[in-house]
């Protein structure tokens, strides 16, 4: 009974949120200085046939009315075509989703490979006073370094001295698989080091965090060995908040890294979008953002199940005396 | 040989001094209240014995000895060998001293290993209902969670227990039963306790020997009855005078005048002084050496011409 009125809690605020997001996103693609008109008639078009071109697309209407078809046929799971390219925005948002997953996929796999086991070493190994200096500089410009100065940082360097690896000429992960990661190995790197840095730092604090816990302390009396406290007391009391960031970081990711897929060219959901943008492509760009929106609503309901399976004070179901 | 001995032991935190020069002594099967106001070093004095302290505190000097082992200096298997064989430890916060993500029952099997069994442990603490093991520790009551801890504590038959204020954070009338339990396995077991208390009536009915402390140092120790009921330390004295049940009914509770001390570094005579009632010039700036006092010792100059004078005004309050 608890379990289904949280349910349809989440259900209901999630679409309240959705709502939300659809109404700011509609209005906003409309208040971008230059419609979709000048952007394809160039800017000697007459008004007469800018008139013409938003008569056919229906951007004569009044903005609610145009939001309300869309919503409509949103509701039905059509999100339009695009104006561009005269696809179907579904099934283009569709055959993109791959590249970004994939991205994504890499870009976590490292964060979670590398930053957690990272974050508790530092914070085990930490000492008062000194130490933890350098992991704070080094994981403080892995956070700071924008991520386009650092693609085309990469960019630049590998375009010259290959290594074996590749920019650009991207390959589907189905047709080679080995060309297709030398072409997404540097994105994902360039994701990474953000991805890592945060992991590790978060890691590191919440591990901290635990480690002056009393029953750390009692597990020290116990004469317990640090791998078996690490293991068994310290990773999954101090797993909330790292579980919540990774969960953040994949929907952020999924939602289209939009400046690494430009940067490196990659056909993923983010590039689409910035094209989109760049062009006034109405539809891409709001059934993007509403992608991305999805995408976070649900990592969210995932982050809180997760979390309270983690930690049982914090479970759906936390309080219920056993 | 003792089984404790902690010899003119130093802490300090980054700032402060915790420990100026502590020394104690317990001997097997031996019941030790360790009493003290708030930021005397009871604490820092029960972590140190199995160099449990925080990381910003440093060893200034003095050792701990355990089982003859020198605490402090052993290599870090060797000290966990001697955790697991010698001793056990109990803290204040019951519920926070277990891993709030794990279930009892798996807590108490990792302490025990494969074979353990954990309803016979259970039994020992008098907690027998089954859903104990299934349960998450915050969903115990105190004094369950305490009696949980004990268990565990005692699952690996210490022969010193260190219980730190075990009882201050539970109910008066679990207090007494987990007490009883502490007191009862230890004694089947032949284990001595240290037991570090705010509460002066429970350490007099319960230990074999007090040690008192105050600004870090052990200022007097030696059997409970005597140094609870006849100190012989002009703080001891006032500690017990401000204990509620040593008072009379309708006789005044004469609270310690004056506050604790927070050392930065050793402190240059007695750190008592300013508080004494009794103090003279040179207890201002000379360290007090422990002298012998009936069966007490005790770490103050003045410990031998007080004594009448400390005696007379034990019978005028009693």
């Amino acid at each position: 009974m608890r379990l289904l009125m949280w349910w349809s809690g989440r259900a209901l605020s999630s679409a309240a949120t959705l709502l939300g997001v659809s109404v700011l996103i509609f209005a906003a693609v409309r208040l971008m200085p230059g419609g979709f008109a000048e952007t394809v008639l160039g800017p000697f078009a007459t008004a007469e046939q800018k008139a013409e071109l938003a008569t056919r697309y229906g951007l004569d209407q009044p903005v609610f009315m145009q939001y309300g078809h869309w919503l409509a046929a949103v509701s039905g799971g059509d999100f339009g075509i695009s104006m561009i390219s005269r696809q179907p925005v579904g099934a283009e948002l569709l055959a993109r989703l791959p590249v970004t997953a994939e991205l994504t996929v890499l870009a976590v796999a490292a964060s979670v490979l590398l930053g957690v086991p990272l974050g508790v070493l530092t914070a085990v190994r930490a000492r008062p006073g000194g130490g933890g200096a350098a992991g704070r500089l080094l994981s403080g410009l892995g956070v700071s370094v924008p991520e386009f100065v650092l693609g085309s940082l990469v960019v630049f360097v590998f375009s010259r001295y290959a290594l074996g690896l590749k920019v650009g000429s991207w390959v589907p992960l189905t047709q080679d698989p080995a060309a297709n990661l030398a072409t997404m190995i540097l994105p994902a790197a360039v994701l990474s080091v953000f991805a890592i840095s945060v992991t590790a730092r978060t890691t590191r604090d919440a591990v901290m965090g635990v480690l002056v816990e009393p029953y750390v302390t009692a597990a020290v009396g116990r004469g317990e060995s640090p791998w078996s406290i690490v293991r068994h007391h310290i990773l999954r009391n101090a797993a909330t908040p790292v579980v919540t960031l990774i969960g953040t970081t994949v929907a952020y990711l999924l939602g289209g890294a939009l400046i690494v897929e430009h940067v490196f060219n990659l056909p993923g959901v983010g590039s689409y979008i910035v094209q989109a943008v760049g062009r006034r492509d109405y539809a891409v760009v709001q059934a993007g953002v509403l992608l991305a929106a999805g995408v976070f609503i649900v990592m969210n309901v995932l982050i809180d199940l997760l979390v309270g399976a983690i930690d049982p004070r914090l479970g759906v179901l936390a309080g219920r005396r056993s | 040989m003792s089984l404790l001995s902690v010899r003119n032991l130093v802490i300090d935190y980054a700032r402060t001094r915790a420990l100026d020069g502590a020394d104690l002594e317990v001997a097997q099967g031996e019941t030790v209240g360790l009493v003290g106001e708030s930021g005397s070093g009871k604490s820092t004095l029960g972590s140190a014995v199995g160099r449990l302290l925080p990381r910003a505190a440093r060893r200034a000097g003095g050792e701990v000895l355990v089982a003859g082992e020198p605490v402090f200096d052993l290599p870090d298997a060797k000290l966990r060998h001697l955790r697991r064989r010698h001793l056990g430890f109990v803290f204040q916060d019951p519920i926070g001293s277990l891993d709030p993500t794990m279930r009892v029952g798996n807590q108490l099997r990792l302490v025990l290993g494969r074979g353990g069994d954990v309803r016979f442990h259970l039994g020992r603490v008098k907690l027998d209902d089954p859903r104990v093991l299934r349960s998450y520790p915050h969903q115990l009551s105190g004094g369950m969670a305490q009696r949980v801890a004990i268990a565990m504590a005692m699952a690996t038959s210490p022969e010193l227990l260190v219980a730190d204020e075990p009882t201050a954070a539970l109910d008066s009338q679990v207090r007494e039963e987990v007490s009883n339990v502490i007191f009862s396995l230890a004694a089947d077991a032949g284990a001595s306790i240290l037991w570090l208390s705010h509460d002066l009536p429970a350490v007099a009915r319960r230990c074999d020997r007090v040690a008192v402390m105050y600004g870090g140092r052990v200022v007097e120790s030696g059997p409970a009855r005597e140094v609870l009921g006849n100190p012989a330390h002009p703080y001891t004295a006032a500690l017990a005078g401000a204990a509620p049940a040593a008072a009379a009914h309708g006789v005044r509770l004469e609270p310690v005048p004056g506050r604790p001390p927070v050392l930065t570094g050793p402190s240059p005579g007695c750190a008592f002084a300013p508080r004494c009632a009794f103090a003279e010039e040179r207890c201002g700036h000379e360290r007090p050496a422990p002298v012998r006092i009936r069966e007490q010792d005790v770490l103050c100059h003045r410990a031998a011409d007080l004594e009448p004078e400390l005696s007379r005004r034990r019978e005028v309050t009693a």
